[in-house]
């Protein structure tokens, strides 16, 4: 790794910030550099709250399905009590993975390999050729499923944290909690995963994605097609819509976690109606609003409908808030590559019409094949490019509205630089 | 009226892959109805219901054409300059024919290339066409992915 640099500028390890030049700079080896990647693996990945799934993906007794999560190969299996469990997909025995479906359901799941037996509970219950162990052998749950450190489910979210010693849940989500139930309270009956993963991968540093999954900054161009499209598409685009004028702004939420709230002119299943969607969509939408407000209150249901929310839960969790409602993860592989699983989130009951418009919507802009999700892939994949040039050019700039701290908007880049704080303090800044 | 031949149908494949890969994407769109469907279901669930799934792509002709527009600009940067794009078809059978249009299902591979990265696309392909008065068109292309993730594709860029 690069000798960590003490800039004596209020910088730390790895980032350097200027207040006086209103600057906030950030090494570009720190997308490069395997020794990089190893210590996050360590020190981040190793120790933060890890989104593992949802709770709906499993909704019966013996349903699991299979994840990667933090470089581990893990599944959920809802217990036969109906508990969430997470185990290490991986037999006590060999190491061979017991869970060959990416999902399903069984109450006992066999490896194929010497044919170990666990219950959903993890116990290993039933082995051949028992008689080649010492009574005893097996008690205490010696050679049970392993589950990491912690599980904790916060509003069916499932985290885990492979760190014994890590805090709660709830405090690690700290300010994001807020931004969380403004999701789950869409649903009247909850929120569900629906059906269809979009399984897809950058060439770029995991890094990359974070910062870019709340930037309004690059909307305007590197999204332009997107907006030609609206401008195109009868009856949803405003003229009077300027994507540098969206209200709200971003937070900081503690923890790394950061938020954009704003306004747009696109349709939201909850519960912002647009002319494409028809008057029977219009008919749904109210009613869908008129529910909000019985139960959340006026105010909160303005906000849960009206606004949009592009949430990042620190270090690889994404939820956008947007014309549709994706929950979004990603897992470095290499410093130049990362993978994402992405789906869609929706309301239990939701009326199928809306349930299409809103599968309908995601895909306008959202995903591998959207109308922008790939040039942002692209995006991606040029800046990691072009960090072979080093170190003749060696640092990012993410100081934008570092001049104006409280007049934050839309498309400023607070949001940025409390995820690179918050990470340079676990690479070892504060220590 | 007279069966469409498989080499007739054939023909049309053969006639759709070679504007997709000059990137003639509005002739391209001009063979669809205006009914049309182009979708790519998530790798997971091939068979899925757009109206209930997330899809990869799910467009109706409205979305088909701003696609094919967009793929014309410059500011569809992950496509500026284009890619290189190959479209290879076989075992193409027709699955259904009637007066009105015929089903056939091909296997595709579709190769991608741009700076140094080749992705390959194994795709299990449905189309069903229509007879217009200007010939075959397109009524609903369903691909249907032979991979378990767009890894290390990263996304469908161009149209498959």
């Amino acid at each position: 790794m690069n000798t960590p640099r003490e800039t004596g500028l209020g910088g730390t390890h790895f980032i350097r910030i200027d207040p006086d030049r209103c600057e906030f700079l950030v090494p570009r080896w720190a997308f490069t550099d395997p020794a990089v990647l190893d210590k996050e693996r360590a020190e981040i990945f190793g120790r933060c709250w890890l989104y593992a799934g949802h709770a709906s993906e499993i909704p019966r007794a013996g349903d699991f399905v299979a994840r990667k999560v933090g470089g581990r190969q893990l599944f959920l299996w809802r217990a036969d009590d109906g508990a969430v469990k997470v185990y290490f997909n991986t037999c006590t025995h060999r190491g061979a993975m017991v869970c060959r479906e990416k999902q399903g359901n069984a109450k006992r799941l066999t490896c194929p390999y010497h044919g170990w037996t666990f219950d959903s509970h993890g116990g290993m219950v039933e082995q051949p050729g028992a008689s080649g162990f010492p009574d005893g052998f097996f008690d205490n749950g010696a050679k049970n499923l392993v589950s990491p450190a912690q599980v904790d489910v916060y509003r069916d979210f499932i985290f885990v944290n492979f760190d014994p010693t890590a805090g709660d849940l709830t405090s690690y989500l700290a300010g994001a909690t807020e931004y969380l139930d403004l999701v789950a309270d869409q649903g009247e009956h909850g929120m569900e995963v629906t059906p269809g993963e979009q399984v897809y991968s950058m060439r770029a540093n995991w890094k990359l994605l974070y910062e870019n999954s709340a930037d309004g900054y690059h909307a305007i161009t590197a999204h332009a097609s997107y907006f030609d499209y609206l401008r195109a598409t009868v009856g949803v685009f405003r003229e009077d819509f300027n994507p540098h004028d969206v209200g709200g702004g971003g937070r900081s939420l503690g923890n790394g976690h950061a938020v954009i709230e704003y306004q747009a002119p696109w349709g939201r299943p909850v519960a912002q109606w647009v002319p494409q969607w028809g008057d029977s969509g219009k008919q749904e939408v109210a009613r869908v609003k008129a529910e909000l407000v019985a139960r959340l209150g006026e105010q909160r249901a303005d906000r849960v409908a009206n606004w949009n929310r592009n949430i990042l839960i620190f270090p690889n969790l994404i939820i956008n808030d947007i014309m549709g409602l994706t929950v979004r993860s990603f897992q470095p592989v290499t410093p130049g590559y990362l993978e994402v699983n992405a789906v869609s989130l929706a309301p239990r009951g939701e009326h199928p019409e809306m349930r299409a418009w809103r599968q309908y919507n995601f895909n306008e802009f959202l995903g591998p094949a959207g109308f922008a999700t790939p040039d942002d892939v692209e995006m991606l994949e040029l800046c990691q490019q072009a960090y072979q040039n080093m170190p003749e050019v060696g640092w990012n700039d993410i100081s934008k509205d570092m001049n104006r701290p409280d007049n934050n908007q839309g498309d400023d880049e607070l949001q940025m630089r409390s995820f690179w704080i918050r990470w340079d303090e676990l690479m070892g800044a504060a220590r | 009226m007279a069966l469409l031949t498989r080499a007739e149908v054939e023909d049309f494949l053969y006639h759709e892959a070679a504007l997709l890969d000059d990137w003639k994407t509005m002739e391209w769109s001009a063979l669809f109805t205006e009914d049309c469907e182009y979708l790519v279901p998530p790798t997971d669930l091939p068979d899925a219901d757009k109206n209930a799934a997330l899809f990869i792509i799910n467009d109706d002709h409205h979305r088909l054409v701003q696609r094919a527009k967009r793929l014309t600009r410059r500011t569809a940067h992950v496509e500026f300059p284009h890619s290189k794009m190959r479209h290879t078809i076989h075992n193409v059978r027709i699955l259904e024919q009637d007066e009105h249009g015929v089903t056939v299902a091909s296997n595709q591979v579709v190769y991608r290339a741009k700076r140094q990265n080749l992705d390959t696309f194994v795709c299990h392909t449905v189309h069903k066409l229509v007879r217009t008065a200007d010939g075959l068109r397109i009524k609903s292309k369903r691909v249907m992915l032979d991979i378990d993730g767009l890894r290390p594709h990263g996304m469908i860029s161009g149209i498959l």
